[in-house]
């Protein structure tokens, strides 16, 4: 029997895909949704269209860039990778996400020791 | 770039090429799905049930598309786009209203851009030299204000001046004649400090400037040429510094090449440039050039002012008997004081061209109103529907910017070539304009202000219609079977009626303004100027150079060339002067009477050398004693001619002929002399200009000047010869110009003009501003009558029914006839009474453009009404006579 899936947290998924193309270099959207996938193991549930409007969102911030290629079955496809300055802003989005998860872990043991 | 206002700029984008993108990113989704099933199909699915579930877990395609759309727009900026493609839809199926509405816009706009083009040229613009707003010149403090002026003795106090100063320079303009060559040629000649080329950041493409030690008398004679002349004289050769050319008969090495466009703001703008050498010993009290500086850093006007005060303290004290023409020094910005004559008329005819735009408004507001009320079920429809109120405000507002916005892109077209052809036409003498108004153009500046009035006036002219249309009873609307019933809510009739008396009264203040301009204008033409112009041929001659130093050769010159001149067949008689009438080039010299002495010291007035024939040739009269002749020539003794002016002001009760005078006693080295006498009262000339009354001039024989006023006159003016003839003078100038060249050895010389021509010259200013303000009262007049007769012809239309039963019910036409009249005419007058008062707070702004009529004068506050009542009662007439024929039975059965 498989767990169930969490939703994804909003605002989360952009910071994935982000980490994902800075991980595995250039991605289309299929590679970037399947590298979540396992990364997840599983855990996650996405939409994998979702992952296109997080692209979106990426690209107007300056973050990735994307150019055309062909895929592993010769179609067309648009390969995402990061930019400069969206290294920088991973770099700092990872330290606000670990100082955010740290507070919330520490807030909850707390509940729990009572 | 911060992030957000990166993803605004994108989306913005965006918004524009996304139907372009949509069908690649179909092909990116279809991609994604093809990879998906294809995987299913690898893990064993059949390939029905595999697309089946890679679509499953890919999500909606539709909701994905709509996503990336939404992720795509910027509401603000859609909702624009909406409301302009309906604004441009709706106006293309009006066309005769948008016509009318961008024409009356375009020529209201258009006025404000050609204004603001010359303002942004010659107010806006920073002079084109480093730094240029820590740029001063030095000013005498006079009675008649601030005067832009410098003599030796006063530069060494301002050199002193090393806390609060750099680059303390000297300059004048001048003429000097270039021989040697080809053909002889009179240039303009810039004679200039060391200090002056890094001061105006002159850019220097060959050899170099002056040295400091140049500024020292008795080093050598160079020379540097500007980068037209070297051009035009010397074909660009750069092996031309280092050679020797004659200027004014000396030899003179040539040591550097100025760069291309530096004309030292200049018309015409310098040939050459030759040093000024000032001995900072000097004592020497004539004022025959400029001076400038740079502030150091830190130091401000106040402070350099300041320090200013304390110097001029120190200089009265070294000259106790100091008989110059100030009483203190200052600085003020060169920038300023380049304009400071013609700022005064910028700003006046700025605020009278955005009273013709506010005109313009109120007409294109009422023609709003008008259909605004033609369009009440439209908008009680879009409402019904569910558009809020603020929505429909910004449609209607969207509309108006849009007409306004084409409005401006004619204007601006049109302003700038309106302003092209007025500065082409007459020039008037304004600075920085460049030639026939060159330097006028539309740059940025020029576009940014057209495109913010024209956004400002689309929201002025549309925000009153808007919000009535917006404000109207949605049920009431609706259920009005058509909108020609009624005239119009009783508020809105107030707006129109308001809009209309506005216009009216501020077409009164606008044509009272230029009435008085007119009425100047005449008086002007009307002042006898002392002299008669018509018929004199003035040929301008440079002596410059070390030939005419002293007074005999000069004297030499002029009585071998009027001589010459006079035997020329056609010519009545023939003079030399050193200063021209209106031409404001006289010195001052201080004087003395001898045998009862001024009470104050020695006081400066014009000096003027002639010859004999001077006063012949502008008919001059001598109304007492007599004129100059032949025998009062070096060796004779002293002689001197007064104007009546000068006989009022220093000889109130007395005989002055007769009285001995002493002339620039210690003023300068070699300028004493022995005294004059009187020997004749001259009639006076308006010299410096038609509107100026005549300040006392003294005469004195060419043949009689002191060495040291000789040597200084031919270095710094041109002498001019002045001819009248009793043929068209043009044709003599050449067999004159002939005579010249064989008198004088060899000397050209240069602008040649008729002494008519100088007169126009002098007013020209005037003159355009009188035109200028004219176009616009004009351009008022009509746009006000359009106004009146566009509100009471709606009027009437709008009462047809009403006006039929009035009729049918046994109305005589000719009393509805006077009702419509009646009401016209009544907002006529209301806004024509506002406007007097108006005026009346007004004109006294324009008090100092004015000559020979008052702010207040009676004529024009009683003509102008008169006028304005005329074309008003004739713009309400025609809809008025159309009300009275209007047929009753016809206007009842059209319901």
């Amino acid at each position: 029997m498989q767990q169930p899936r969490s939703e994804i947290l909003q605002g989360t998924l952009d910071l994935l895909v982000l980490k994902a193309l800075d991980a595995m270099g250039p991605l289309h959207g299929y590679g970037i949704a399947r590298r979540l996938e396992q990364l997840s193991q599983d855990v996650l549930k996405l939409n994998e269209g979702t992952v296109y409007a997080a692209l979106l969102r990426l690209g107007q911030s300056g973050w990735i860039s994307a150019e055309w290629g062909a895929s592993e079955n010769n179609r067309r496809a648009r390969f995402y990778s990061i930019t400069k300055t969206g290294r920088k802003q991973l770099l700092s989005q990872v330290k606000n996400w670990e100082r955010i998860s740290g507070v919330v872990a520490r807030v909850l043991q707390l509940e729990g020791q009572r | 770039m911060p992030t957000k206002l990166r993803v605004w700029i994108s989306r913005f984008f965006a918004i524009f090429v996304r139907g372009r993108q949509n069908q690649n990113f179909d092909e990116e989704l279809e991609t994604h799905l093809s990879l998906l099933t294809e995987e299913f199909i690898r893990e064993g699915m059949a390939r029905r049930e595999a697309s089946y579930a890679a679509r499953r877990q890919f999500g909606r395609f539709a909701e994905v598309k709509q996503e990336r759309y939404e992720g795509q727009s910027l509401p603000v900026i859609e909702t624009f786009l909406q409301d302009l493609r309906l604004a441009i839809r709706i106006f293309l199926r009006s066309p005769g209203f948008t016509v009318t509405a961008v024409l009356v816009l375009a020529l209201g706009i258009g006025a404000n851009t050609a204004i603001f083009s010359v303002v942004n040229a010659v107010l806006l613009k920073p002079l084109n030299y480093p730094n240029p707003d820590r740029i001063v010149q030095f000013m005498l403090s006079t009675p008649g204000g601030p005067a832009v002026g410098g003599s030796a003795a006063e530069l060494n106090i301002w050199r002193q001046q090393t806390g609060v100063f750099d680059d303390v320079s000297a300059y004048r303009l001048g003429t000097i004649n270039l021989t040697g060559e080809s053909h002889p040629e009179q240039l303009t000649l810039a004679q200039a400090s060391a200090a002056c080329f890094h001061l105006f950041g002159a850019p220097v493409i060959q050899g170099r400037t002056f040295t400091v030690e140049e500024d020292r008398p008795g080093e050598g004679q160079v020379v540097v040429l500007s980068n037209a002349l070297w051009q035009r004289r010397f074909g660009g050769d750069a092996h031309v510094v280092g050679k020797t050319i004659s200027l004014g008969g000396e030899p003179h090495t040539v040591i550097g090449i100025l760069g291309p466009g530096f004309d030292f703001d200049s018309d015409p703008p310098p040939d050459v440039w030759i040093p000024f050498p000032i001995d900072p010993n000097s004592e020497d009290q004539a004022h025959y050039f400029a001076a400038a500086a740079r502030l150091k850093p830190g130091v401000t006007l106040a402070m350099a002012n300041a320090q200013l005060q304390v110097a001029y303290a120190q200089f009265r004290r070294k000259y106790p008997h100091y008989a110059g023409v100030g009483n203190g020094f200052s600085v003020e910005r060169l920038q300023d004081r380049f304009v400071s004559d013609v700022r005064p008329a910028l700003v006046v005819l700025s605020c009278a061209v955005s009273l013709v735009l506010l005109i313009a408004c109120a007409n294109v507001a009422n023609l709003l109103l008008v259909r605004a009320t033609g369009r009440k079920r439209e908008i009680a429809i879009r409402a019904a529907v569910g558009a809020g109120r603020g929505r429909i405000i910004r449609q209607l507002l969207t509309e108006s910017v849009v007409l306004s916005v084409a409005g401006g892109g004619f204007g601006l077209g049109l302003g700038m070539a309106g302003v092209k052809a007025l500065l082409a036409m007459n020039p008037g003498n304004i600075p920085r304009i460049g030639a026939h108004g060159s330097a006028v153009t539309a740059d940025w500046r020029v576009a940014i202000f057209t495109l913010i009035m024209s956004l400002a006036t689309g929201i002025l002219f549309g925000l009153m219609p808007a919000l009535q249309a917006a404000r109207g009873d949605l049920n009431s609307s609706l259920k009005e079977s058509n909108s020609r019933s009624g005239t119009g809510s009783s508020w809105q009739h107030t707006i129109r009626s308001t809009l209309v008396i506005s216009e009216m009264a501020m077409a009164l203040v606008l044509l009272i303004g230029s009435a008085l301009l007119i009425r100047s204008f005449i008086a002007l033409r009307a002042v006898n100027p002392g002299f008669d112009s018509h018929d004199v041929l003035i040929l301008p001659m440079s002596l410059a150079g070390t030939h005419f130093v002293n007074t005999p050769a000069v004297d030499q010159l002029v009585r071998e060339g009027v001589q010459r001149i006079d035997a020329l067949p056609g010519v009545e008689a023939a003079g030399s002067t050193t200063a021209l009438p209106l031409f404001q080039n006289n010195a001052g010299l201080p004087f003395d009477v001898v045998s009862h002495p001024l009470a104050g010291g020695p006081v400066r007035v014009s000096y003027t050398a002639i010859s004999p024939g001077y006063f012949d040739v502008f008919r001059i009269p001598i109304v007492r004693g007599r004129a100059f002749t032949d025998r009062d020539g070096g060796g004779a003794a002293g002689v001197a001619i007064i104007n009546q002016a000068m006989a009022r002001k220093f000889w109130p009760d007395t005989n002055p002929v007769g009285d001995r005078i002493v002339i620039a006693k210690g003023y300068a080295p070699g300028f004493d002399e022995p005294a004059r006498q009187i020997v004749g009262i001259a009639g006076d000339i308006h010299d410096e200009g038609l509107n100026r009354t005549p300040g006392p001039i003294m005469y004195v024989p060419l043949a009689q000047i002191a060495p040291g006023i000789a040597a200084l006159f031919t270095r710094v003016t041109p002498i001019a010869w002045v001819i009248r003839t009793r043929v068209e003078p043009y044709s003599l100038s050449s067999s004159i110009e002939r005579e010249l060249l064989q008198a004088s050895g060899g000397l050209p010389v240069a602008q040649v003009r008729t002494m008519d021509e100088i007169s126009v010259r002098s007013t020209a200013r005037d003159d355009f501003n009188m035109m200028l303000m004219s176009i616009f009262g004009g351009a008022a007049l009509l746009l006000a009558a359009i106004g009146i007769y566009g509100l009471m012809s709606y009027s009437v239309r709008q009462r047809t029914q009403e006006i039929g039963i009035r009729l049918a019910l046994g109305a005589k036409s000719g009393a509805l006839r006077n009702m419509v009249v009646g009401q016209g005419m009544r907002l006529a007058l209301t806004g024509i009474a506002i406007g007097i008062l108006a005026a009346a707070g007004l004109t006294r702004f324009i008090a100092g453009f004015l000559f020979g009529v008052k702010a207040w004068d009676p004529i024009v506050f009683i003509l102008v009404p008169i006028l304005l009542i005329a074309v008003a009662l004739l713009a309400v007439w025609l809809p008025a006579l159309r009300a009275s024929r209007i047929d009753p039975i016809e206007a009842l059965r059209c319901e």
